[in-house]
């Protein structure tokens, strides 16, 4: 994809991110699911999101509803891709060993 | 009755202050989006409004569209140092992030942590500098403040007073003991022999009465300590001045055989007590007595005069 995933730093914040995320790599979030999981404040998420997201990590797209027949605007979901996937594991299974050992 | 008014009344108040927060939040949504990077603006607002209507309460609504202030100037700080290009989303147009590599919300907190502190200890300072500090000086009596305190600066030792040199008995000579032989009669310490001077064993022969004995009196010698060193210093600062009598038992080389004594007292038992000790610091100095040429065992006493003199 050309993105450059170097330059994510692994904060806390992004850390968390990341976890609710991995519960299950395939569900679609927004960015008001995020927050309930994590209980991160809009300040911090959304950079954290279009971060990752500009990093390849995650892709987000519209959610596929009629916002009239809905009653409600339309969210924007994320989803992590098979890079952030893989790099996220990878990032979690160093955290994991270097607490084991 | 009361009651069914109000709660309509408190309802509808609630309701607008709902309606009011709602509104702020919206306004500060839009504001923060209109802010963002333009290629960003759209999609923001949308995104934010979207899930500020997943929030339950108005006060949930407005944190969140504080947030979405704060996010809109992390981002704007991003974008400002991105140097490359990304797309910003799947169907939206092209993003351009850069990485700051700071979490906003972390010196967020700490900002407004630091300014709490700073502000809680400007005003305890002030606190203390205006109320407290001010009541203490308060309590503090200002005539019993230093006066007390501060260490007499003239109360030291009184200077001595200039001596009269008027009276004659100061314009006398200082105490002088000449090394030279034979009796003191003159100065501030003069021998005198005592009347029941015992003599050496040998004086007692009858063959001695048949002729006259030369008979030396004794006295103090060559090396004789001063006077003025054993003038006791309260004595000097008291003016006192006498002349002390002083009886000594003289051995044949110039040391006492027994402690001396005062034989006259100068009237002060300060100046008798500093004769005393003059008299036994001169012990080796004492000039024995002689018969007929020859130093014998004898005891005598002599003066001891403490004036006072001018400039010691």
């Amino acid at each position: 994809m050309g993105r450059e995933d170097r330059g994510v730093r692994m904060s806390l914040q992004t850390l968390r991110v990341l976890e609710a995320f991995l519960e299950n790599p395939a569900e679609q979030l927004s960015g008001a699911d995020v927050h309930q999981r994590c209980g991160i404040a809009s300040g911090t998420l959304y950079p954290i999101l279009l971060r990752l997201e500009s990093a390849g990590w995650f892709v987000s797209r519209w959610e596929s509803i009629d916002p009239s027949v809905a009653g409600r605007p339309r969210r924007r979901l994320y989803r992590l891709t098979s890079t952030g996937l893989k790099r996220a594991s990878e990032v979690f299974a160093s955290f994991n060993r270097g607490v084991l050992t | 009755m009361s009651e069914r008014n109000v709660n309509p009344v408190r309802a509808a108040g609630g309701a607008g202050l709902q309606t009011g927060l709602a509104a702020l939040a919206h306004w500060l949504i839009h504001h923060a989006a209109c802010r963002a990077p333009p290629e960003l603006s759209q999609r923001l607002e949308e995104e934010w409004r979207s899930d500020v209507a997943a929030r339950s309460s108005a006060l949930s609504r407005l944190r969140f569209a504080i947030g979405c202030c704060w996010a809109t100037s992390v981002l704007l700080r991003e974008h400002s140092c991105a140097s490359v290009a990304i797309a910003g989303a799947a169907i939206g147009p092209k993003a351009s992030i850069g990485y700051a590599g700071e979490e906003y919300g972390f010196p967020a907190r700490r900002t407004i942590t630091f300014f709490l502190v700073a502000g809680l200890h400007v005003v305890l300072f002030y606190g203390l500098m205006t109320g407290l500090a001010f009541k203490v000086i308060k309590e503090i009596p200002t005539p019993f403040q230093a006066r007390i305190l501060r260490p007499p600066p003239a109360r030291a030792l009184p200077p001595l007073p200039a001596p009269q040199l008027a009276k004659p008995r100061i314009e006398m000579a200082p105490p002088y003991f000449p090394p030279t032989e034979g009796p003191i009669d003159s100065g501030d310490i003069v021998a005198q022999p005592l009347p029941s001077t015992p003599s050496g064993g040998t004086e007692t022969l009858p063959q001695a009465a048949s002729r006259p004995v030369l008979r030396v009196p004794g006295g103090p010698g060559s090396g004789f300590p001063n006077t003025d060193d054993y003038y006791p210093s309260i004595a000097k600062r008291m003016e006192e001045q006498g002349v002390a009598t002083v009886g000594v038992c003289v051995s044949p080389d110039g040391r006492l055989t027994s402690a001396p004594t005062i034989a006259q007292s100068s009237g002060s038992p300060r100046l008798d007590e500093g004769a005393l000790q003059l008299a036994k610091a001169g012990s080796g100095h004492y000039r024995a007595a002689t018969e007929d040429g020859r130093a014998v065992n004898s005891c005598y006493s002599f003066r001891v005069r403490f004036v006072l003199r001018p400039g010691r």
